[in-house]
């Protein structure tokens, strides 16, 4: 069907509201015939430079002679726009896509299609370390929020054809460009059909970011506490769990790729245990492991000895315990829960004040609020070195920050309320609550329960790259997986 | 996840060896007052082997049939299943009370002499109904934590206690009069076959070794429980009136007697597990797994025989009762599975007539 530049120009001013960023540049070709072609860009996602050297200077300057419209189209194809990435299309939805995300569209009037050429040109931060996933050895490049740059990330690390890039659109408003990452001998097929269908099913009209995702790829039915999707911003880590038959999720706009499925084991996993010896990278993993386990319970456990079961203290720790929380005003749960949510708050205020004040806030944290506090009388020494060792272990695990606040404050409020008994009742929940999750199928807890030997060489300890070698555990190769392939 | 994946037989008699270990440990027995230490290992074997003989029927029906007698009542009998599934969940309602109340009663007395044993109870139940819906296989999932704990709990207790040997009395064999009494208790965890009998079918991968295998490792427990509470604690195991309280004294090691906690959480964490896999059995003997309209009327059923049992002494002595125990669990293991053994070689033999009168 034969299309004209003044129909796309009037649906678009239409559609866009006669926007100032829309730009139509209408030109007559050298021809005989006077046919008009048109160049439609979005301001500031193009680079000009770029659009002249390879679209406007060949348009303008090539000869048609006598030629009709719809050869003119196919010419301009051919021979005359000087870009490797040039896509023909026909349809006015793809049109708004391509020009939203940077592509320059020449229309030829009378012509049967349109070209997007890909000149993408807008300003994007420069590639650099996440400061989420810092390493000391291995690579500095972490994801960037472009979602080109990001692919090519991943394809200079796998030099594979079967490395495949698939392109979804989500977000009825904002229709953001996905794109599912994934090997495709690695890779369950039944894996992608879920994967493809909860995206298919996310009905949010903008997504701004890939973790506005993350609830609608969870698996039905299963707790929220811990999280089912693997984030990372670093293309190592990334190329690292699709050799693995993962499937990665990369948002346009978004640093942060989701991974899936997503394990329990992999949250203490790091891009330094596999660069560093077997023995200290089995060393780091056991400690944070202790770590996770210190910052969860400890509060909880020392509110539920101080206030139950102080019998259980060493004697020499007991005397001084005791001491220091006879002379506080608040009961020990309470006092417990105070310094635990005013430290929630200093770490807020820590991540949004600017950096030049920070060291400000940590003085004030530590030596006003903290320091003070313990010499007047308001807190006991012990509770405050409690809550802070709590705090450090819990950064230790990073990703795994929100579920092990939550579970502090539980296990404190159950502490205060039912001792240990409560304590370890609400253990017990939890584990079982963390056992029934799932994600995309396979038991979020796999390796440990249901236990699995052969994984166990890259869980509590990594082993030599010897063995890791001899086999590549898939997803889809867990015991009691719902998914096959 | 519930009933569509099978999950591995052999955590299932993980699961299982957890709940015989733990749950007889709670029972207020005066094992080891008087009698000798190779008696008291006879008993533990001879009730061990008896709980054994439970099994068997269940362990024909799975490998003949690959099923579990629930499932078989369903599909083989549709209108005795019902009668089959109100006997289940009433033996199941009174084997939980039967483990809760020594447990309640226990906890009650040692940390929260305050606090109603039935508000322990309600607790406990609220938290086995949450574990329930999730299904046996989560439940058999967590088994492998606590079996972990477990492991690490035993080596404290049994660690700490390797000092206080005292072997100065020698081997007594002791007194042989107690011991019929001795094996009846040890038969407690022929329990155990009952939950076998009602949840084998989901479990794959099965062979006869792993409930040897589950019994004697029961029976390697027990008989280090006996051996720890004679020659390492002596008289004071004596003073005291549950096993709980002898165990968490072996764990006490000079001034960290926080040690003792880690039994305590073992025990409440076994039960838990226990009484949650009652209420699965439950579930399946309904044909609605995880189902929260089938575990909610069984777990308010449980907290009301707790709740009778806290005013009546009569109610307690009946659902406390070991004989009485061993009786139902006798009819659950054996009779009904052994009379679905017989439906189903008829049925085969029917379906085989069939087939050869058939042109």
């Amino acid at each position: 069907m034969k299309y004209s530049i003044k129909e796309i120009k009037d649906r678009l001013k239409a559609d866009f509201s006669d926007s100032a960023d829309l730009s139509v540049r209408e030109f007559v070709l050298k021809s005989s015939r006077g046919v008009k072609a048109a160049v439609i860009t979005m301001e500031g996602l193009c680079d000009k430079e770029q659009l002249a050297q390879t679209a406007l200077n060949p348009l303008l300057s090539f000869d048609f002679e006598d030629m009709e419209p719809k050869e003119i189209s196919r010419t301009v194809l051919g021979s005359v726009i000087a870009s490797s990435d040039v896509i023909p299309f026909d349809s006015y939805g793809e049109l708004i896509t391509y020009i939203t995300s940077g592509f320059a569209v020449i229309a030829v009037d009378g012509g049967e299609k349109l070209f997007a050429v890909g000149v993408q040109g807008y300003a994007s931060r420069s590639v650099s370390e996440p400061e989420s996933e810092v390493v000391q050895r291995g690579s500095r490049e972490g994801f960037v929020e472009p979602l080109r740059v990001n692919m090519s990330m991943i394809r200079r690390r796998i030099k594979s054809p079967l490395l495949v890039f698939e392109q979804l659109t989500v977000g009825s408003g904002s229709r953001t460009q996905l794109m599912l990452c994934y090997l495709h001998d690695r890779a369950s097929p039944e894996l992608l059909d879920k994967l493809r269908k909860r995206l298919a099913a996310c009905d949010l009209e903008t997504v701004l970011a890939s973790g506005y995702l993350s609830d609608y790829l969870e698996d039905e039915g299963t707790s929220r506490l811990f999280s089912g999707v693997g984030i990372s911003e670093r293309p190592d880590t990334v190329c690292g769990k699709l050799t693995e038959g993962r499937i990665a999720v990369i948002a346009d706009g978004s640093p942060a790729v989701l991974i899936m499925p997503h394990l329990f084991v992999e949250e203490f996993q790091g891009v330094d245990d596999y660069s560093n010896r077997t023995y200290y990278a089995a060393f780091i993993r056991i400690l944070k492991y202790l770590s996770f386990l210190v910052s969860v319970f400890l509060p909880g456990l020392y509110t539920a000895l101080a206030q139950f079961h102080p019998e259980y203290f060493p004697t020499f720790i007991l005397k001084k315990t005791a001491q220091s929380l006879s002379e506080t005003p608040l009961p020990v749960t309470l006092e417990v829960l105070f310094i635990a949510f005013v430290y929630e708050i200093m770490k807020e205020a820590g991540l949004r004040i600017p950096k030049s004040l920070g060291h400000a806030v940590s003085i004030v944290g530590a030596l006003v609020i903290g320091d003070s506090a313990v010499n007047a009388g308001f807190i006991s020494a012990s509770t405050l070195m409690v809550v802070a060792a709590a705090a450090i272990c819990g950064y230790v695990t990073s990703p795994l920050y929100p579920p092990i606040m939550v579970l502090r404050f539980i296990f404190i409020i159950v502490g205060g309320i039912a001792g240990l008994w409560g304590i370890v009742l609400v253990t017990a929940v939890v584990i079982i609550s963390m056992c029934s999750k799932t994600s995309l199928g396979v038991p979020y807890m796999s390796s440990l329960s249901p236990f699995s030997l052969k994984s166990m060489r890259d869980v509590f300890i990594r082993s030599g790259w010897r063995t890791l070698s001899r086999h590549t555990i898939r997803v889809q190769k867990f015991p009691e997986t719902e998914v096959k392939g | 996840m519930k009933d569509r994946v099978r999950f591995s037989s052999k955590r299932l008699f993980l699961t299982l060896m957890l709940c015989a270990c733990a749950v007889i440990l709670l029972q207020n027995y005066s094992l080891g007052r008087g009698g000798g230490f190779i008696l008291d290992v006879i008993a533990v074997f001879s009730g061990l082997a008896l709980s054994f003989v439970f099994f068997i029927p269940s362990i024909i029906l799975k490998k003949k049939t690959d099923a579990d007698l629930l499932m078989l009542a369903r599909q083989r009998t549709p209108r005795a299943a019902v009668a089959v599934s109100i006997f289940y969940a009433a033996y199941f309602a009174y084997t939980a009370t039967f483990f809760l109340i020594p447990y309640t009663d226990m906890f009650s007395k040692k940390y929260y002499p305050e606090v109603s044993r039935c508000v322990i109870a309600l607790l406990l139940i609220a938290a086995c109904v949450y574990a329930a819906t999730k299904g046996a296989n989560v439940i058999t999932r967590f088994g492998i934590f606590l079996f972990a704990f477990a492991m690490l709990t035993n080596l404290l207790m049994f660690g700490g206690s390797l000092t206080a040997l005292d072997f100065s009395n020698g081997f007594r064999i002791g007194d042989a009069d107690s011991l019929f009494g001795d094996v009846v208790y040890f038969c407690a965890p022929s329990f155990t076959a009952v939950i076998f009998a009602c949840l084998a079918g989901q479990g794959r991968g099965f062979t006869v070794k792993q409930p040897v295998i589950a019994l004697l490792l029961s029976g390697l427990k027990y008989s280090l429980v006996l051996f720890f509470i004679r020659y390492a604690l002596g008289s004071y195991a004596d003073r005291q009136e549950y096993r709980t309280f002898v165990l968490s004294r072996v764990a006490h090691f000079g001034a960290y007697a926080g040690v003792e906690s880690f039994y305590l959480a073992l025990a409440t964490m076994s039960v838990f597990m226990t009484v949650s896999l009652f209420f699965c059995c439950v579930c399946r003997s309904a044909g609605m797994s995880g189902s929260l309209r089938v575990i909610v009327p069984e777990a308010v059923f449980v907290f009301l025989l707790n709740l009778l049992t806290k005013y009546n002494q009569t109610a307690e002595a009946l659902l406390t009762n070991k004989y009485i125990l061993l009786f139902l669990t006798f009819i659950a293991a054996v009779v009904i599975p052994v009379l679905y053994l017989f439906v189903w070689r008829k049925f085969n033999a029917e379906k085989n007539k069939h087939i050869i009168t058939e042109p």
